[in-house]
């Protein structure tokens, strides 16, 4: 095996990586503050907003990578507007794939944020502000602190998910190697084409790393939850 | 000099704020009053975690809070330190941490020791809050919001939190850290025990308006009204039929005082421990219900000829008439407190408003008092 065909046996790999972790770092910045308002208001609109985040759990991903081609499709607003800004289509692009996981992942990311904003302490929040502490200092110091279980799962649901996509991805994304051909897509077509052998290398790894990664999140998990109750 | 001028009105779907106060400039103030009457509120619009609908919080020259003019001072920026009811500590800080919140880095480390050695918890600096009893987290709680030095100290509820049996010796060692302070403290609560262990002024709060504020010695002496009489925990009430120039009568019975009792007046009150079982004379006749044991002296349980109930106190040692048997009640006029009915739903006013008020009162019960007077 030469190396130029290692890297384009790898190029995937690197590519999925490159989108979870895209894409959880977009989730992060646009799910706290959704979370942070679900978990507090008591406006009207919270139903129907916390069911559109949960859409993504119950639709079938072909249905949800069909809307998402029509709406960042050359003809789609969101499509039209990205090629009056940058000149290239954004479907079946880089840049298409991460907006598609990031709506596809968004309840993988909002509910556990959710869950942890709602049970903290909010009382401590008020304690820090009459002892002069800024809203930054207050979010790094006191509410990142109580909600780290409820970050880190989010990050790793977040990234795992994302990371198994499939249907969305081959709506959107296509299969483009180089640009848009992630780990599951090419499993997918190494077996269509019965190169087994390829398919067990990265299924194999994709097992193995997920595992690990899960463990290692449950293990740190428990010992946070232990400290909390030492 | 140092004051504080609250006026605040808060509207929620099932509670109204509507109050009007001048802190006293030192010591201690208690808001006393029944839990849901808008205590923690108060509090927490002082604080600055709370924005009336419309007021104005004035703290010596500085306006934390104009609605009038759209100013609103953040509690970042009040300097006011908060003991909250159930202390609020940050649970994934050590004590140490918990007392330096609020401090600069490079000034906290030697403060920090100062007042961890002041509340008596150095030795629990390392120690989490999850780890500390209810009174160890009451002085990490006050050391917090002691150590910023505030101009003015808030606590809700301070004693809450913990069990009976150890309000009675944390209140002692409550007392002994703020009674010390310069500047001004602000507490609520409602428990009758602690406001009068602990109050150099009181409030009576009743559903949203604080209704008196006086010195702890006065407002207890004197409720003035019955609504506050009975937040004060004042049991014998006395309704007041008619007044005949210096006599006072009533369906129980009548009496003559030498002082002219004012037309406002709707309730007689007095205290169990002044009342006088009078064998000799006349009095008010009453009928022996219960007599009850209680710490160091009998409660008789009485009843009035028409059917109020009146609460007597005696001595443990003294002998007490047998329950069933008819007695002679003498209320000594010195002890007599006469009450208006409350104004549940009284609003604050501005002080050129009361004024104007105050006068034209007097003046209508100045010719009332004529009329009957006259007519007498």
């Amino acid at each position: 095996m030469t190396s130029a065909t290692v890297s384009m046996d790898l190029m995937p790999v690197w590519i999925s990586l490159q989108v979870s972790a895209l894409t959880v770092v977009c989730l992060l910045i646009i799910g706290m503050p959704v979370a942070w308002w679900l978990a507090h208001t008591h406006s009207r609109l919270k139903i129907p907003i916390e069911a559109v985040t949960a859409l993504p759990l119950v639709l079938p991903p072909t249905v949800l990578g069909f809307y998402l081609l029509l709406f960042l499709g050359p003809n789609g607003p969101a499509g039209q507007l990205w090629i009056s800004l940058t000149g290239s289509p954004l479907a079946f692009s880089f840049s298409g794939l991460i907006i598609a996981s990031c709506v596809y992942s968004l309840p993988f990311v909002v509910q556990p944020l959710q869950a942890a904003f709602e049970t903290m302490d909010k009382r401590s929040i008020e304690a820090a502000w009459t002892l002069g502490a800024s809203r930054f200092k207050t979010f790094h110091l006191i509410i990142i602190p109580q909600i780290r279980r409820g970050l880190l799962t989010a990050i790793v649901l977040g990234f795992a998910h994302t990371l198994g996509e499939f249907g969305v991805v081959l709506m959107v994304g296509g299969n483009i190697p180089g640009e848009t051909q992630v780990i599951s897509i090419a499993i997918y077509e190494m077996v269509e084409i019965l190169d087994y052998e390829s398919a067990h290398k990265l299924s194999v790894g994709l097992l193995l790393f997920s595992f690990v990664v899960l463990f290692l999140v449950y293990g740190v998990n428990r010992q946070w939850h232990r400290q909390r109750l030492a | 000099m140092n004051t504080l001028y609250i006026e605040a009105k808060l509207k929620r779907d099932d509670f109204e704020l509507n109050t009007k106060i001048n802190l006293p400039a030192q010591g201690v103030t208690v808001i006393l009053g029944p839990s849901g009457s808008g205590k923690t509120t108060l509090l927490r619009c002082l604080a600055g975690l709370e924005h009336p609908q419309q007021g104005i919080i004035k703290k010596d020259q500085s306006v934390w809070l104009d609605t009038r003019t759209k100013t609103f001072v953040p509690p970042q920026k009040r300097n006011v330190g908060v003991v909250f009811q159930d202390y609020a500590l940050f649970e994934h800080m050590n004590v140490q941490a918990n007392v330096g919140f609020g401090l600069d880095r490079l000034q906290a480390q030697s403060k920090v020791s100062e007042w961890l050695a002041k509340l008596k918890i150095d030795n629990l600096a390392h120690r989490y809050p999850h780890q500390l009893s209810g009174g160890q987290r009451q002085r990490v709680a006050l050391a917090r919001a002691l150590i910023t030095e505030p101009e003015l100290l808030l606590l809700d509820e301070p004693f809450s939190a913990l069990d009976t049996h150890l309000r009675q010796q944390l209140r002692e060692q409550l007392f002994e850290v703020i009674s010390y302070l310069k500047q001004p403290v602000l507490m609520v609560t409602h428990d009758l025990n602690e406001a009068r262990y602990l109050a150099d002024h009181i409030g009576v709060m009743i559903n949203g308006v604080v209704q008196r504020l006086d010195s702890t010695a006065k407002i207890f002496d004197d409720p003035c009204s019955l609504e506050v009489a009975r937040v004060l925990g004042w049991r014998n009430f006395l309704p007041v039929t008619s007044i005949q120039s210096h006599s006072i009568i009533s369906a129980w019975g009548s009496i003559a005082l030498e002082e002219e009792p004012s037309i406002d007046t709707d309730w007689l009150a007095i205290r169990p421990e002044h009342i006088r079982i009078n064998s000799q004379q006349a009095g008010i006749e009453a009928e022996l219900i219960r007599v009850i044991e209680m710490d160091g002296y009998r409660e008789l349980q009485c009843r009035l000829q028409d059917g109020t109930a009146i609460y007597l106190q005696r001595p443990w040692n003294e002998l007490t008439p047998l329950a069933g048997s008819r007695l002679q009640l003498e209320l000594p006029e010195q002890h007599i407190r006469l009450l208006e009915e409350g104004r549940t739903n009284l609003t604050y006013q501005t002080e050129m408003e009361k004024s104007a008020e105050q006068k034209s009162k007097t003046l209508v019960a100045h010719k009332i008092h004529k009329q009957i007077s006259q007519t007498a």
